[in-house]
């Protein structure tokens, strides 16, 4: 028997949907193979997943809880990736955001235009952090995956170094902490759990990003770029400003989930803002194929990784590295099935010649 | 009995020529049968039965969209059939990529071509094939073979140039011997002459009927005629992705030809008026500019075009002429020199501003630069004015769609819908959708690059008509084209570029094909 590998030319658009389904669920099985090796039955721990995520309150707004900032960084991917950038620095961006918010919700004053300028520094920083790929990369051609990349740890390594040194808080005793907001620097929070403001706007967020993108001028312009950058400069398009612009929204969509963050969830400064939703940002974009509307439902899947990979630790005391297992097992998954939206595969002999 | 003028000679050689022999029997080298392909909306391919003799030079000709390039993708392996059977060189074959097909003897020469743009002649050439001391490479054997093939056929290539610094022509050659390295039985050449000038065109045909007489089968696909009158054996004609006949060459001409395609008696009159062309509308003052590799390209080029009149570049592709529709367009930067335009100077405009005051453009790079593959054909028909079809900044999808459809409509654009991604058009109604688009946009100034490059016949008539019409209108078209017939026909003063330089600008009157053709190639005139 042959296996024989095809490039596609026609992809049907079926492909686009079972292929991600696919990879979901082979990663599931792995991963259940996994569980099996460390003694836990995969369907249980399966089970407690989303019982948990479904099951109770507190898991269900958590739920959310853990998709909104997902879903924040899936936006800040998708939409260099429209213009044919990859933006690996979310992450990075999300720190940013997340120092500068706290920068004026400790030293900030009066009380009433706290938030709001914590927000406003956020996108800001965010903004800024991703400014500098951005002009390396329309001003020198510099590539882009490195710097977002490299910039990620600067930032991170950023915000250590204040929370054990300049902004470390009176009260934490030898935590990496700075002190807790006080209340006027909390976004307000809904049901008796951690259901803050902040899911709501990334979901208003993520609506307006997709109306943006498909229904503007702007959105338009950047699509060009994205499919042929010379036919770009050729309709009078700047592929400069265009590359510019859209890394500076993303910057300030991962900004404002830092912001999010601190504000809404961990209510201070604090080292591990985010257990690496910058990097989650990219398979999500991926699945999502760059459309707003699907990053919210790619960044639901991965919330519920979060939230279940808790439940099976407690659970189960199953080390939390399972989940990081499971999540790169799915990016590889996707990227792996990424082929096969580009190739086909067929078996036997039937194909050869006579 | 083939190529036109030499009857007596070849019917001579066929007593002794074994492929004569070949052909006399009509042994089949190819048989497609009841060929079915069906896109989205769109059956490119319905029934098509077509046979191929062996060492023959077959033509395949047909109207934009009707339906060859998705045939021949089939017999390449890139597509997969809906129905039907291909038999070949005896036995039934099924292939699934280009690399069955290549094993199994069959070779494609794409329009686009497909090569390795910093690696030499001869590693493109080599690229992906195992040399008798595989894993090594053996360059020593390889390098003989090529040479050798290069001589039989009469191909020159020289293998040790990068494909970057190539002109279209050559790199054509290069695919060609790659594919002819890989010991093909049958070639197949997709609107090969498309690309080429006159002289290129004549040694291509030298080296084809070099490969028939060689046992070779050729497939050849043109929209010109007197080419496939020229150099083919037999010639099968596609209409609406229907075999609607296969002709002996010798037997048919062209009207019959062209009513075989169309469906009905096409007739081309075009009559160009003599006009009184009268203000300047563009002032190309001392131009100097670089080509992309960073030398020379416009060495003080010095010309005005006109309102009224379609001014024609004649030269050979490569002396400068991309350059020049990119400075004018803005695309590429100015070293020196100006330009006026309606007595304004452009010379530091960018695109936008300039697109925004009247200068159209066909780019000679159409699929590079004139259009978004990806985008819908809807979105490519306004990707030069999108700004105009906003409303208080967002899309106005209605209105694009009507414009759409309006100019495809009245530009015979085949499509299934403005809908569909525009990379699915054929090669002609890409060019058509281009068009269509800078022509549409009301401009004052048309720079057109080899415009009917890859039209049928009435797609050709219609550019012209309106190419004409449009200078009656008074505005001013800059025609660079590298078919002489062409510039003839349609200029009102024809200028000659040549390495860089203008070498001379007749009237219509006084120009002659001949004072042309010496300037072109770098002569001078006697006064
Ligand atoms: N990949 C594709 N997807 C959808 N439709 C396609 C695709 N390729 C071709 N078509 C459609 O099939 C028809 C035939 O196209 P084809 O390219 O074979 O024409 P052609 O005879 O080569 O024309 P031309 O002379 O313009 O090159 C066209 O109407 C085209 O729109
Ligand atoms: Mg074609």
């Amino acid at each position: 028997m042959r296996i024989k590998v095809e490039k596609r030319l026609e992809t049907p658009k079926i492909v686009y949907i079972i292929i991600p389904v696919a990879s979901i669920l082979t990663s599931l099985l792995f991963v259940g193979v996994l569980l099996l090796a460390i003694g836990v039955n995969p369907l249980e721990a399966y089970g407690v997943m989303l019982s948990r995520a479904f099951g109770t309150k507190f898991g269900f707004t958590e739920l959310f809880v853990k998709t909104a900032p997902i879903i924040l960084t899936g936006l800040a991917v998708s939409i260099p990736l429209r213009a044919g950038l990859w933006n690996i620095g979310a992450e990075g961006q999300l720190y940013m955001g997340a120092f500068a918010a706290s920068f004026v919700a400790l030293y900030f004053y009066p009380p009433i235009i706290v938030l709001p300028l914590m927000v406003l520094f956020g996108l800001l920083a965010g903004m800024a952090w991703a400014s500098i790929p951005g002009f390396l990369k329309a001003k020198f051609d510099l590539n882009e995956i490195i710097s977002t990349l490299l910039l990620n740890y600067v930032a991170i390594y950023w915000v250590e170094y204040l929370v054990y040194g300049p902004m470390r808080g009176k009260e934490v005793y030898n935590f990496p902490y700075s002190d807790l907001f006080n209340d006027y620097a909390i976004l307000p929070r809904f049901f008796g759990t951690r259901f803050h403001v902040g899911v709501i706007i990334s979901f208003l967020i993520a609506i307006a990003i997709y109306i943006l993108i498909t229904k503007t001028s702007y959105g338009f312009a950047v699509k060009i770029v994205g499919s042929n950058p010379k036919a770009a400069e050729f309709a009078g398009i700047s592929r400069k400003k265009i590359i510019v612009s859209a890394m500076l929204i993303g910057g300030a969509i991962a900004g404002f989930a830092g912001m999010m963050e601190v504000s809404g969830l961990h209510l201070r400064l604090r080292a591990a803002v985010s257990p690496g939703y910058g990097y989650t940002g990219i398979p999500v974009a991926l699945l999502a194929r760059g459309n707003p509307l699907f990053v919210i439902v790619a960044a639901f899947l991965f919330g519920l990784l979060y939230v279940g990979g808790s439940a099976m630790q407690t659970t189960f005391g199953i080390p939390v590295a399972i989940v990081d297992v499971f999540q790169a097992l799915v990016v590889l998954f996707i990227i792996g099935g990424d082929f096969f939206t580009r190739y086909s595969i067929s078996f036997g002999e039937k194909g050869e010649k006579r | 009995m083939r190529f036109g003028g030499s009857n007596l000679v070849s019917s001579e050689l066929n007593s002794e020529n074994k492929t004569e022999d070949n052909k006399m029997e009509n042994k089949k080298i190819l048989e497609m049968k009841g060929i079915t392909k069906i896109f989205p909306r769109v059956v490119a391919n319905d029934k098509v039965d077509f046979e191929v003799n062996a060492g023959e030079i077959h033509g395949l000709l047909g109207e934009n969209g009707a339906g060859k390039t998705t045939l021949m993708s089939i017999l390449y392996g890139l597509y997969r059939p809906d129905g039907g059977e291909i038999i070949f060189d005896g036995g039934k074959v099924e292939f699934h990529s280009p690399g069955d097909a290549i094993k199994a003897g069959i070779g494609m020469v794409h329009q686009h071509f497909m090569l390795v743009n910093k690696m030499t002649a001869l590693n493109n050439i080599l690229l992906g094939y195992r040399t008798p001391k595989d894993p090594l490479m053996d360059y020593e054997w390889a390098r003989k073979r090529v040479e050798k093939l290069s001589k039989t056929y009469g191909i020159e290539v020289d293998f040790d140039e990068q494909v970057i610094n190539m002109s279209v022509g050559e790199q054509q050659r290069v695919e060609i011997l790659k594919a002819l390295f890989r010991d093909v039985k049958l070639l197949i050449l997709d609107e090969p002459t498309s690309v080429l000038t006159p002289i290129e065109t004549e040694k291509l045909f030298k080296a084809l009927r070099r490969m028939s007489e060689e046992g070779l089968t050729v497939i050849f696909i043109t929209h010109k005629l007197k080419e496939a009158l020229e150099v083919t054996d037999r010639i099968t004609v596609l209409r609406r992705g229907k075999n609607v006949g296969t002709l002996i060459t010798k037997d048919t001409n062209e009207k019959d030809l062209a009513r075989l395609m169309v469906g009905r008696e096409v007739e081309i009159v075009i009559e160009k008026k003599k006009k009184e062309s009268g203000e300047p509308v563009l002032r190309i003052e001392e131009i100097y500019a670089k080509n992309d590799r960073g030398l020379p390209a416009l060495k003080g080029i010095n010309l005005t075009v006109k309102r009224g009149e379609i001014l024609g570049m004649a030269g050979v592709s490569g002396n400068g002429q991309k350059e020049l529709e990119e400075v004018i367009v803005g695309t590429r930067k100015v070293e020196k020199g100006r330009l006026i335009f309606n007595g304004e100077d452009i010379t530091d405009y960018g695109v936008g501003r300039r697109v925004a005051l009247g200068i159209s453009c066909i780019p000679e790079d159409r699929i590079e630069t004139g259009m978004a593959p990806s985008l819908t054909v809807e979105e490519n028909l306004i990707l030069r004015d999108y700004v105009k079809f906003t409303k208080n900044g967002f899309m106005d999808f209605e209105i694009i769609e009507k414009h759409a459809e309006k100019l495809i409509d009245e530009f015979g654009i085949k499509t299934p819908s403005p809908k569909v991604a525009a990379r699915t058009l054929s090669g002609g109604n890409i060019q058509r959708l281009i068009i269509a688009r800078e022509l549409s946009r009301n401009p004052v100034l048309l720079v057109a690059s080899q415009p009917t490059r890859g039209l049928d016949i009435a797609g050709i008539e219609y550019v012209r008509k309106r190419l004409i019409s449009f200078a009656e209108e008074g505005k001013a078209v800059l025609l660079i084209s590298e078919d002489l017939e062409e510039i003839m026909q349609l200029s009102d003063r024809i200028a000659v570029i040549y390495e860089g330089k203008i070498r001379g600008i007749f009237d219509r009157e006084e120009a002659d094909l001949e004072k042309i053709g010496i300037l072109m190639s770098g002569g001078f005139l006697e006064n």
